[in-house]
């Protein structure tokens, strides 16, 4: 899921010095799990805003809110509210966030969030960065653990020379993850993998902005 | 003579390490690198080290050359991208630099920069590979060199790293992307460095044991708690803090000596690195102590 955590309050009002009244959207995926965009976030929200003296014309949880269209037939319940609103405040990712922006062309739409990386809740609001979406993944070759992500220089053939009794150099908090990976091909009878050299990876299989239409593809096999 | 000649010849070779300063001044590294002139092999110059924002290595490897000493050009893969590592070491070449010490670099968490963006498209395993590919005359995509480099392949290992499986595995793929020669992470233990030696022997390639100057007990100590792969014996402390505050540097730089005199007699391995790190002029007292000068 993508983790995001609040933006600071009183940046938000700054952004939002101008205007007098707001509609506000959270999201029912992520960013409630996060405790960032769900009801009791939007209830708080409301009553934060009307505290500083602006009027909340109403709040909306979508689904999903990345999901754009979804959000847009969504929202036509909440057609009159949003109008009456200055400016939309978004209590989800930045996707979700933009998913507003295309679906109010005209009004001014602010994030509430800051918008972190794509986690694993290990526990309750305990989150982890597992994968950083390179594009290509390589857990093929690296005993299931993302060195990628979870080395802090993205090494691919082995540990650095800073590796400390299964610490990392970067700090003892994070578990070295070359280490992580050959205890765990160990493990599971993979010390061959280990001994690969791995190639440099290509970083044009994750260029920005990506975009995808699934859909065709499927049209293709179909064929 | 070259580092390569000096290591093929057989002798006992010892390179030293200068780090260029932060800013323009560089009464004080010219100095040092006067003063190890034709007593080291080849003088090592540090890329940025610790991720602290330095003179370039290169520049300063050039200086070295003017002066008729032989740099270690030492490259880490924190700061550049592919492209830029790869033109920087046509640069290197095309200046006379013939050694090239390929590394992954300290994180910029480590440095004075730490708002940094860390670069690591490639990493030291890969960065062999790419040097051996220039000589080659190819470039990291296959693309002809008009003229290849020449260059000399250095990496580094840390002999008491822990766990030290993992880090035996990477040495040995460093010698497969193309490693002619290895310095060490400082070692203190000389019986526990035999270990490494033997089982380092099996290849081919030549390897100069680590040191790092012991200044005092309390550099001892704060190596052991907090430099990964270190590990200063008991006794040595010990040793440096009979010697007293006034005397601990000597102490030190006995410690050394010995310890080179050892690995020489004993040919243990083909050389050492000495580190000196801030004490560099002590460099000539320790070679004399140890009987190579
Ligand atoms: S290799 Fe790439 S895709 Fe696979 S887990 Fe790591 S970052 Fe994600
Ligand atoms: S200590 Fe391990 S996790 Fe940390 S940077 Fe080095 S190899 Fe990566």
């Amino acid at each position: 899921m993508i983790i995001t955590k609040k933006r600071d309050f009183k940046a938000l009002l700054e952004n939002i010095a101008n205007y007098k009244s707001f509609f506000l959207i959270g999201c029912s995926e992520c960013a409630s799990l996060c405790g960032t965009g769900g009801e009791p976030e939007l209830a708080a929200l409301k009553i934060a805003l009307e505290a500083e003296g602006k009027t909340v014309t109403g709040t909306m949880l979508p689904k999903t809110g990345c999901q754009t269209l979804g959000t847009k037939i969504e929202l036509k319940k909440d057609k009159d509210a949003c109008a009456a609103a200055d400016a939309i405040i978004v209590m989800s990712c930045g996707a979700g966030t933009q998913s507003a922006v295309e679906i109010f062309p005209d009004k001014p739409v602010y994030p509430a969030n800051d918008t972190l990386f794509l986690g694993n809740m290990t526990r309750f609001q305990m989150f982890d960065e597992r994968c950083s979406l390179c594009g290509q993944c390589i857990l093929d070759q690296t005993g299931g653990i993302c060195p990628v992500t979870a080395c802090p220089k993205g090494l691919l053939n082995g540990p650095c020379g800073g590796t400390n009794e299964g610490k990392c150099e970067v700090s003892p908090d994070i578990e070295c993850a070359w280490v992580r990976i050959y205890n765990r091909m160990k493990k599971i009878n993979r010390l061959e993998d280990f001994k690969k050299t791995l190639s440099p990876k290509d970083w044009s299989a994750s260029r920005k902005p990506a975009t995808r239409i699934a859909r065709e593809e499927k049209k293709e096999e179909k064929k | 003579m070259s580092l390569k000649s000096a290591l093929e010849s057989g002798k006992f070779v010892v390179t030293a390490e200068v780090g260029p300063p932060k800013g323009t001044d560089i009464k004080k590294i010219l100095h040092e690198s006067e003063l190890l002139k034709g007593k080291v092999d080849a003088l090592n110059v540090t890329d940025n080290q610790s991720a602290v924002m330095r003179i370039s290595s290169v520049s300063f490897c050039k200086l070295l050359l003017e002066m008729g000493q032989e740099p270690i050009l030492q490259m880490t893969c924190r700061d550049r991208n592919r492209i830029g590592l790869q033109s920087d070491l046509l640069g290197a070449s095309i200046l006379g630099i013939k050694n090239v010490l390929c590394m992954t670099g300290d994180h910029p968490n480590a440095g004075d920069h730490k708002e940094a963006k860390p670069v690591y498209d490639i990493e030291s395993v890969q960065l062999l590979k790419v040097v051996a590919g220039l000589n080659a005359g190819k470039d990291m995509m296959g693309n002809e060199l008009k003229g290849a480099t020449d260059f000399y392949q250095g990496a580094v290992v840390t002999p008491e790293s822990n766990p030290i499986e993992p880090q035996l595995m990477k040495f040995e793929k460093k010698i497969e992307a193309g490693a002619n020669f290895f310095q060490t992470q400082a070692i203190y233990d000389i019986d526990k460095f035999k270990g490494f030696m033997s089982y380092a022997r099996k290849f081919p390639v030549k390897i100069l044991a680590g040191l790092v100057l012991l200044k005092s007990a309390g550099m001892a100590n704060f190596m052991n708690k907090f430099v990964p792969g270190i590990t200063v014996p008991q006794n040595l402390i010990d040793e440096l803090k009979e010697a007293g505050k006034e005397k601990a540097m000597d102490a030190g730089i006995g410690i050394m000596a010995r310890h080179i005199k050892q690995l020489r007699d004993e040919k243990i391995c083909d050389g050492v690195h000495i580190m000196a790190i801030g004490a560099e002029d002590k460099v000539p007292e320790i070679m004399e102590r140890a009987g190579l000068l």
